[in-house]
């Protein structure tokens, strides 16, 4: 498996550049982790909401913190200066209002019907997920909605929304010192929450294989992993984020048929997971196949491949919660990789904001019971 | 009395107007021409990388590719906040250059050596500004950031920091800038003699299009200055990006009627790949050669000039 993995490594060399090679290495090591640790943000929050079994979500508050750690170490070298108007190059620092908190609602609602975020699907294919391609293909369609009501959104709201960023009030030290505080705080609500007696870190196993291959990777430890990697990644190519590339797609297609307005107002100057026009595979893609390939053999090696059932009723909702997350994704500029990861960890107002509205939108759509239809 | 008092104002006010241009033009003409002086190959970078005099300055348009990795010892500009003024358009302020240039640590004495990505394109602009206001001595690398990443040379992302510098900028340079009514109406009512060379690619000098592929319409018609020559900025480069040499530069505009014996005006879209040719030109030739930075969006959108529009495209007709 790991040769296959490398062998499409350096299939992805010729001809590519650095640049998409060290996307699909990226690509490949959050592939392998998510699939270990299942770092899927619908089942985090399904198991705290319903079970309350809070233990995963403690792996979501590490990669934060180890993120926010990485981050605020390049911050220092990128931007010295905190105190003029400018924003380090490249950060998913976004417009903060109502529509961002809007796009958050949809997306846990879109989460809960069709059984995942984007990340989650795109590393359940590895595991033989065949309703990813329905929640896929409705992301695509979703990406169009958000598109055409795009310029609608930008020029009421998002145009003049604030795009806070702590460290132009707090400094690098004040805004990583308030992160890890938060983070901390959320910790201690996780653990009083809690249900199930389940470990924060497994016993020991006895065979190194089966604590690599077999048993679920430490919520704490695929954490900080995630985190090293969103540094790595912001270090050498960008932050990371999944939806580049779909929602590339999605643009390229609908503006090539000419479906799509003929300027999407200042989408170009946001930072985010911004769509481009672009017919070739960008980093993000190459990113994207690392994800889905290194899941695929993390999920062979440890014996947890398996084709998963497929019913018209569940390929539907699939299908529909794509859509939800498809817009939602688009007019958040990203998902729970690109805003509330990689938002949060560079100290944006905008990344916060989406995580808290996720949260509710999968609360209140788990207390409806839309994962069970 | 056959001459007016009116007549004797004018004359006189001509004679000082010429003195002022006579004496503003000696500092961009004071420094000797030419190619090897003006444009240093990478190797004689990376040995005087550590030389206090050589300021590097780097002026890259795509983001975070400074941050990512830069040439040791090199600051950087953002062109479209440190270059020009962000509230009108014009060039950035004398008093702004100057507290950029010496917090970059330059001297009066300093050496600077721009370099950038996209063919040194805003890199060259950042030249032209750097002679606006009276740097004496201003390079380019040769092939840009491009062909020093494709040599496989190093990189940093360590941030240097630079003592204050005692650069002081002049006032802005008005021989090496052309404006739309001192300059470029009398060349395009042919009331003066100018080589006005338009570097865009031959299909916005015809008309055909109204911007280059990629970017938003910002002129509302097509078509060039009437009496312009068109020589596509690509033409000074070889196929890596490094200049050609000054023989092949000085057939290439002498096949096109441009021998430096008449003042030269450079256009582009905006004036920055302008800036190139005008670097070429004026630099590495030695010609007496002014940018128009205003270039086609102003000189495009302007009510009431003439234009030359070969291919007759109308703008908004479908």
């Amino acid at each position: 498996m790991l040769l296959l993995g490398l062998a499409y490594v350096l299939s992805g060399r010729e001809g590519t550049g650095a640049q998409a090679s060290f996307s699909l290495l990226i690509g490949t090591a959050l592939g392998i982790i998510f699939e270990r640790a299942r770092f899927c943000f619908f089942c985090i929050f399904r198991d705290a909401i319903e079970d309350r079994n809070t233990t995963p979500i403690l792996s979501v508050l590490s990669a934060i913190a180890v993120g926010s750690v990485g981050y605020a170490i390049l911050f220092g070298q990128f931007l010295p200066d905190t105190s003029t108007e400018f924003f380090p190059p490249n950060a998913h620092i976004g417009p903060v209002s109502w529509v961002l908190a809007l796009a958050g609602l949809v997306f846990g609602i879109g989460m809960t019907l069709s059984g995942a975020c984007i990340s989650g699907h795109l590393y359940r294919i590895g595991q033989g997920s065949l309703r990813a391609f329905p929640a896929l293909l409705g992301s695509l369609i979703g990406f169009g909605l958000g598109f055409a009501s795009w310029n609608k959104l930008y020029l009421s709201t998002l145009a003049t929304a604030p795009k806070t960023w702590l460290p132009h009030t707090f400094g690098y030290a004040g805004s990583l010192f308030i992160t890890l505080a938060l983070l901390l705080i959320l910790a201690l609500i996780a653990r009083r929450w809690r249900a199930t007696s389940e470990p924060i870190s497994n016993a020991p196993s006895k065979s190194f294989y089966a604590s690599l291959i077999i048993k679920r990777w430490p919520p704490l430890l695929s954490g900080a992993l995630v985190g090293v990697v969103g540094t790595v990644a912001y270090l050498r190519i960008e932050p990371l984020g999944v939806t580049r590339q779909l929602s590339t797609t999605a643009r390229t297609v609908l503006s090539d048929r000419g479906y799509l307005p003929e300027t999407l107002e200042g989408l170009d100057v946001m930072k985010g997971c911004i769509a481009v026009v672009s017919s070739t595979i960008t980093n993000n893609g190459w990113l994207i196949i690392g994800i889905v390939f290194a899941s695929l053999a993390a999920a062979l090696a440890g014996n947890r491949f398996s084709w998963q059932s497929i019913t018209v009723k569940n390929s539907l909702t699939a299908l529909i919660g794509g859509v939800m997350l498809g817009w939602s994704s688009m007019i958040a500029l990203g998902c729970t990789v690109g805003v509330l990861l990689s938002g949060t960890q560079a100290f944006a107002l905008s990344g916060w904001v989406f995580f808290a509205t996720v949260f509710v939108g999968t609360l209140l759509s788990i207390k409806l019971k839309l994962h069970k239809i | 009395m056959f001459i007016s008092r009116k007549r004797v104002i004018a004359l006189a006010a001509s004679v000082a107007a010429v003195a002022i241009t006579a004496t503003s033009f000696t500092p961009a003409q004071a420094a000797p021409k030419n190619q090897a002086r003006s444009v240093v190959q990478a190797d004689w970078l990376e040995k005087n990388l550590d030389d206090p005099k050589v300021v590097v300055v780097e002026v890259s348009t795509e983001p975070g590719i400074y941050e990512r990795g830069h040439i040791r010892n090199a600051v950087k500009i953002t062109w479209h906040t440190d270059l020009v003024d962000t509230v009108n358009r014009d060039v950035v302020s004398s008093a702004k250059f100057q507290k950029f240039a010496q917090a970059a640590g330059i001297n009066q004495d300093s050496t600077v050596v721009l370099y950038g990505d996209k063919n040194n394109w805003f890199a060259a602009w950042g030249a032209w500004i750097f002679n606006l206001y009276g740097a004496k001595d201003v390079r380019l690398l040769d092939g840009g950031r491009v062909k020093w990443e494709k040599d496989g040379r190093a990189l940093t992302t360590a941030v240097t920091t630079k003592a204050k510098g005692n650069f002081t900028a002049t006032r802005l340079d008005k021989s090496l800038r052309a404006t739309l009514l001192q300059d470029i109406i009398p060349v395009a009512k042919k009331r003066v003699k100018t080589d006005l060379i338009d570097i865009r690619s031959a299909d916005e000098f015809s008309g055909k299009i109204f911007a280059p592929a990629g970017f938003q319409e910002l002129a509302v018609r097509a078509g060039h200055i009437p009496g312009a020559i068109n020589v596509p900025w690509g033409s000074n480069v070889n196929a890596d990006g490094t200049f050609k040499t000054v023989a092949e530069l000085k057939k290439l505009y002498a096949d096109k009627g441009v021998d430096g014996k008449q003042p030269i005006i450079t256009y582009c879209r905006i004036g920055e790949r302008s800036s190139l040719t005008w670097f070429v030109l004026s630099e590495i030739l030695g010609y007496n050669v002014k940018n128009y930075d205003g270039s086609w969006t102003e000189y495009g959108n302007t009510v009431g000039v003439p234009i030359s529009n070969p291919s007759g495209t109308i703008w908004g007709n479908s």
